[in-house]
């Protein structure tokens, strides 16, 4: 046995006696809020110290100083199972790695070790009202104290802020240069009483966002992540993570708007004979198959030590387009009982709702068709007629 | 066996690739079409028997080399993507419906010729009046038994069927459907060359009039089944290949052609075709990988992956090629210009061996829906 072999079967033992199997018929958490904050932290600490939390960071940080292999063959034993590390996933695939890569020896030593063992839960500030797909025109600020910095704004869509102890925050530090250039990364204490969190009700009647309130908040100078002015690096490291952590998402939870589900609701209303849905679910067939086939080939090509560059995000678009086409297709099976909705359609109908989320969260498919376009295919950058205008000088919404 | 390329098969790519280049390129391949021929005699030669692709998935023991559908798979996408005319796909359909029948004789009489290129077989199943790609109940009647069988009937769209030394002809006999071998030689048996949109195929129409045939023995609804498959793994190999090769040219020429003070490609309006094209090409290239790992090692699985691979590929190809005229505006629409040979080749490719509205019900079947 090769020492992967026997981490492997070290994982499956362990998960087999601590975790909870994988149910693929559960509904999805719309709240994300479904696991209790205790157990999930009580998990997390059991998953350290069992070894298996933090696999490839460093020892001196708490990690278990292994390689990527062992990483992946933990995440695929672990998709057998229903971990309940929910609230831990932001911290762990975004803020973490980008004080790993960017933060101070000192930052390190102080926040990855309670993140890794269960103890401090972390969030990302990052969009806001006025700063969606160009997040660079953030508006949030933060003005220099004797002591360190004073920050004035609000965000949004931020998962977890109600019971995050951290965050990690991009403001703009100097408005006198271009909008990229004068923004600073900065780690932020959310119990500070100037922090207010609201939740964010969405389409679908649910609230698993946030929105966030900045007002007067201190942080000491030796917040900052990364240089001052040097921010939207940091922000860009963050989110090649967040693209990862995506990426690696394990199995799906039985999708309402999936071939079966759509077969067995065409069954349900006598249209399974009928040509044009049979057709329809043969093409729905053929994109989810395909889509689940590009992901492995994906997930193959990384682990052959094949850079995959930017096409996860053809891989999010891909899924994005699918779910709306998808919407469209249960909204045609489904017929006039639509508008009445009714018990047994319940799940469907909550998935038809939520369908245009996707196409938005985690950057809209217009931006992943700009990320496609210029990183995968190689096209000139956007114009961006404002990369050069002083932020202070620039036309922004309010 | 996994996704991605083995060492062997990126090799073959690579070689029947740089042959492209050399022997095959577009100008060449304009030449060719624009003469009588409907292939270069010396390029099908070349292809057939220095790289061997005739007999690739023919098993050794009929004179083939025994490799697998995802290694053929590599080597169509680049013809496919040089739309290099040839008859190779009539010949692995033909091969296929053959090795998928139970007739000894006729394998170790037809396979090794097909296998080094000295034969041309073409598949006729198709008839007039009848938009079923291979109709359940064929109209052409095979009569007579034993060495004294003729077959009288029609059919169209026989790919290949002017360039042929042999014919597998699909018929109606005494004891139900057969496939029926006929000579090209044979007497009653004419083939009219067809006039088409995409003149990097031939196509002919053959009528039968008491011409001899031989009766290949084996179940021939079930190879006919296995043709369907293999006819969709093939065509969606040369039009992944098509497609990458459209969206490649049409990506270079938005890098290089400006307007308005940039490269077109900066703009929004032609950057997210350019990335919708992209993923047409990315999931089809998924779904054909699936499915010749399907075809290679998991069978019972292979006539819904090749369904769903050419499900994808045939509309994705489609789409990928009108854009690729419409991106390169004017210039895109001259004869000069090589993006109306893609287009033409898109259009008779999505109806090649079954059209979209066959493909789709043909994978409900296979799902069972």
């Amino acid at each position: 046995m090769t020492s992967i072999d026997e981490f492997r079967a070290r994982a499956r033992a362990w998960l087999e006696q601590h975790a909870k199997p994988f149910d693929e018929a559960a509904g999805y958490d719309l709240e994300g809020s479904a696991v209790p904050l205790q157990e999930s932290k009580r998990f997390q600490k059991a998953l350290w110290e069992a070894g298996f939390a933090g696999i490839t960071w460093p020892k001196e940080y708490g990690g278990q100083g292994l390689g990527a292999a062992e990483l992946i063959a933990f995440n695929e034993e672990a998709a057998d199972f229903d971990l309940p590390t929910g609230p831990f996933t932001i911290g762990l695939g975004m803020p973490g790695p980008t004080i790993l890569e960017l933060g101070t020896e000192e930052q390190r030593k102080r926040y990855l070790p309670p993140l890794l063992r269960g103890d401090e839960i972390w969030c990302q500030l990052f969009s806001e009202p006025g700063a969606g797909s160009d997040v660079a025109s953030l508006q949030t600020t933060a003005t220099r104290t004797e002591t360190g910095w004073l920050i004035n704004g609000q965000k949004v869509w931020t998962s977890g802020a109600q019971y995050s102890d951290f965050g990690t925050i991009i403001a703009r530090t100097d408005p006198t240069v271009a909008k990229h250039r004068g923004i600073t990364m900065f780690i932020v204490d959310m119990h500070h009483p100037g922090v207010t969190v609201r939740p964010l009700v969405v389409a679908t009647g649910h609230a698993p966002f946030n929105e966030v309130f900045f007002d007067d908040v201190e942080v000491p100078a030796d917040a900052v992540v990364g240089e001052v002015g040097e921010g939207w690096g940091a922000a860009v490291v963050m989110l090649r993570n967040e693209r990862v952590t995506i990426g690696a998402g394990g199995r799906a939870r039985s999708n309402p708007l999936g071939f079966d589900s759509l077969v067995e609701l065409a069954r349900a209303r006598g249209l399974e004979t009928d040509t044009a849905v049979r057709r329809r679910l043969a093409v729905l067939y053929a994109r989810e198959s395909a889509l689940g086939a590009y992901g492995r080939v994906l997930h193959e090509e990384t682990t052959a030590g094949v850079e995959i560059g930017a096409r996860g995000s053809a891989a999010k678009l891909a899924g994005a387009e699918l779910a709306l086409w998808a919407a469209d297709l249960a909204q045609d099976i489904i017929g006039s009982d639509i508008a009445l909705g009714g018990a047994d359609l319940e799940r469907v109908v909550a998935a038809i709702v939520a369908a245009p989320g996707g196409a938005v969260a985690g950057g809209t498919n217009e931006i992943q068709r700009n990320i496609v376009g210029e990183r995968v295919l190689g096209l000139a950058k956007d114009p961006g007629v404002d990369r050069n205008t002083p932020f202070n000088q620039l036309k922004l919404s309010r | 066996m996994s996704l991605i390329f083995t060492d062997d098969q990126k090799s073959l790519a690579e070689t029947v690739r740089r042959f492209v280049a050399q022997r095959t390129p577009l100008p060449k391949v304009r030449e060719v079409i624009g003469g009588d021929q409907a292939y270069d005699q010396e390029v099908w030669s070349r292809l057939a028997g220095d790289l061997g692709l005739a007999g690739l998935t023919i098993p050794e023991e009929y004179g083939g080399a025994g490799a697998t559908q995802a290694d053929l798979s590599a080597a169509l996408r680049e013809l496919g993507a040089g739309l290099v005319p040839s008859p190779l796909l009539a010949c692995v359909l033909t091969a296929g419906a053959l090795l998928a029948l139970d007739d000894e004789e006729a394998k170790r009489e037809v396979l090794p010729r097909i296998a080094e290129g000295a034969l041309v077989g073409a598949l006729a199943v198709s008839e007039p009046g009848n938009r079923r790609w291979i109709p359940a109940e064929p109209e052409t009647t095979a009569t007579g038994s034993g060495d004294a069988v003729t077959l009288s009937g029609a059919k169209v769209a026989v790919l290949n069927g002017a360039e042929a030394g042999v014919l597998l002809v699909q018929a109606r006999g005494p004891q139900g459907v057969g496939l029926y071998l006929v000579e090209r030689s044979a007497g009653g048996l004419t083939v009219t060359k067809d006039e088409v949109v995409d003149p990097t195929r031939s196509s002919a129409t053959v009528t039968l009039d008491g011409a001899p045939a031989r009766l290949v023995a084996g179940d021939a609804v079930a190879a006919l089944d296995r043709v369907a498959d293999l006819a969709n793994l093939a065509i969606a190999s040369e039009q992944c290949g098509a497609m990458l090769a459209c969206l490649t040219m049409t990506t270079e020429y938005a890098k290089v052609r400006y307007a308005f003070g940039q490269p077109i490609g900066a703009y929004q309006g032609v950057k997210h075709k350019l990335a919708d094209m992209y993923n047409l090409w990315a999931l089809a290239d998924a779904a054909l990988r699936e499915a010749t790992r399907a075809a290679d090692e998991e069978p019972a699985k292979l006539g819904t992956a090749a369904a769903a691979a050419r499900t994808l590929s045939s509309p994705g190809y489609l789409t990928s090629a009108k854009e690729t005229m419409l991106l390169h505006g004017g210039i895109g629409f001259t004869w000069e210009h090589d993006a109306h040979f893609f287009y033409k080749n898109a259009i008779a490719g999505n109806v090649l061996a079954g059209d979209a509205d066959y493909q789709q019900d043909r994978l409900a079947d296979k799902l069972g829906v």
